[in-house]
């Protein structure tokens, strides 16, 4: 049964303020409100890394979330995405160069869309999950590949050695 | 024969059915906030999408108390369709949610463990009014088993109304909704015990709620006894009523939760006990 459509269908969002000033939150939650309601893409606010496809993270990192933000993207299991989320995320915003925080976010984990914006619109949000949506599908399909090839290459193997017990092929070196 | 085609078919279905019950729980909630609400299908394209995630599992044991927890939580729900001994019923749910508990207090996670002590909690706080209403039970039909409810004349909600509302209070318990979800609280300790569990191991606990909800449900339709069109209304006010509860209640702290239950709930179910010995 292929499973790759049912992707798109539920991704589960996880929220991580790295140190904002709450106001990408604030738009983060109006999309789960009544006006913008991403609850019919099925998209649900979890807040369990374990158990969410992608991470939406608001804020500049400062000295203190940086450690977290790595620890909960390491928690994540595959395939996931990350989306930066307004100014701040993306760069550092007004915050950069201050004695408290890193900056941006793709200085530590990888990101795969960043969202502009002081603080971001819904729709700019929603926008931006479709697109990462459109990323998880590509990632995963990269994933796929790997693992097919990998296997391939273990057969091929296999192969080879069977052959060489036979006696087919001779060792390069006797 | 005949009489054992429906109870099975519900029994193999049963999955099925409390995913369609908790995909229209969804819509009925996000209607009455004014929103449209995922598809009908949404728990299911949820349940395909987790099984294609990479499995990630604290340690064996774990998972294995994950799955154990359905499997066990289904041969309860088995014995309450086909009739069984409602006290055997309700130990043998007692004992999935132990397992579950168990699973909880196994990792280091402290929500983990927050949770499997708030899950405790929870069954100390509905448990004893569930024997009362067993009781309640075999004073009105002369016998444990729930085969005795189903087919009894008449309907035991007229026969045992406090017990009914002592049932209703307690249900949000057992299925954790607010005001009484700090057994699962999303939001402070993201789950509790499912916290950990990933990928297909989190899928048994999720599609465990599913089975919960029909477990719950039958519960309730117990007592409309033989009467099948009022089985369905008492299902229906009682589905309406718990997400509207669920809907407009903000959640209160376990202790407050213990001492509704066991002050009033408990009260009612055993007024209602005292009353049915006494005549």
């Amino acid at each position: 049964m292929k499973l790759a459509p049912y992707r798109k269908k539920s991704p589960w969002i996880l929220h991580f303020n790295a140190g904002g000033c709450n106001g990408c939150d604030i738009e983060i939650l109006a999309c789960l409100g009544p006006k913008y309601d991403i609850e019919r893409f099925g998209m649900i606010n979890t807040g369990n890394p374990k158990q969410s496809d992608v991470l939406l993270i608001t804020g500049p990192v400062t000295k203190r979330t940086r450690e977290r933000l790595v620890e909960i993207y390491a928690q994540m299991p595959e395939p996931k995405v990350v989306i930066s989320c307004g100014a701040c995320a993306c760069t550092g915003g007004v915050f950069r160069g201050m004695y408290n925080c890193e900056g941006g976010v793709d200085q530590f984990i990888p990101v795969d869309v960043y969202v502009c914006g002081c603080g971001t619109r819904p729709e700019q949000i929603i926008d931006g999950v479709v697109q990462a949506l459109g990323i998880l599908e590509k990632k995963t399909r990269a994933m796929e590949e790997s693992v097919r090839l990998k296997k391939e290459a273990l057969k091929e193997g296999e192969q080879i050695n069977r052959r060489h017990v036979a006696g087919e092929i001779k060792p390069a070196l006797t | 024969m005949n009489g054992y085609l429906l109870p099975v078919l519900l029994i193999i279905l049963a999955p099925f059915i409390g995913g369609l019950v908790y995909g229209f729980e969804r819509i009925v909630k996000a209607r009455m906030q004014r929103r449209i609400g995922p598809p009908l299908l949404q728990p299911f394209y949820d349940f395909l999408k987790l099984a294609d995630k990479r499995q990630m599992i604290v340690h064996s044991a774990h998972a294995f108390l994950g799955i154990m927890h359905f499997v066990s939580l289904w041969f309860a729900l088995a014995l309450l369709l086909l009739g069984a001994d409602l006290i055997l019923v309700i130990f043998l749910h007692l004992l999935s949610s132990a397992l579950l508990i168990m699973a909880g207090f196994s990792t280091r996670s402290i929500f983990s463990h927050l949770g499997a002590n708030r899950t405790a909690l929870s069954i100390l706080a509905y448990e004893p009014v569930l024997i009362i209403i067993a009781v309640s039970l075999f004073i009105n039909t002369g016998s444990f088993d729930a085969a005795a409810a189903f087919t009894s004349e008449e309907p035991l909600l007229f026969k045992m109304p406090l017990a009914f509302v002592a049932l209703l209070l307690v249900l949000p318990i057992k299925l954790k909704k607010s005001p009484f979800d700090v057994a699962e609280a999303h939001q402070e300790i993201t789950g509790g015990v499912e916290l950990e569990f990933s990928g297909l191991f989190f899928e048994a606990v999720y599609t465990a709620k599913w089975l919960d909800y029909i477990f719950c449900y039958t519960l309730v339709f117990l007592f409309a006894g033989s009467n099948i069109l009022l089985g369905i209304g008492l299902v229906a006010g009682t589905f309406l009523y718990l997400n509207a509860l669920d809907n407009s209640t903000a959640r209160v702290n376990y202790k407050q939760m213990l001492r509704f239950s066991l002050g009033i709930a408990f009260t009612l179910a055993f007024i209602n006990l005292l009353i049915n010995s006494l005549t």
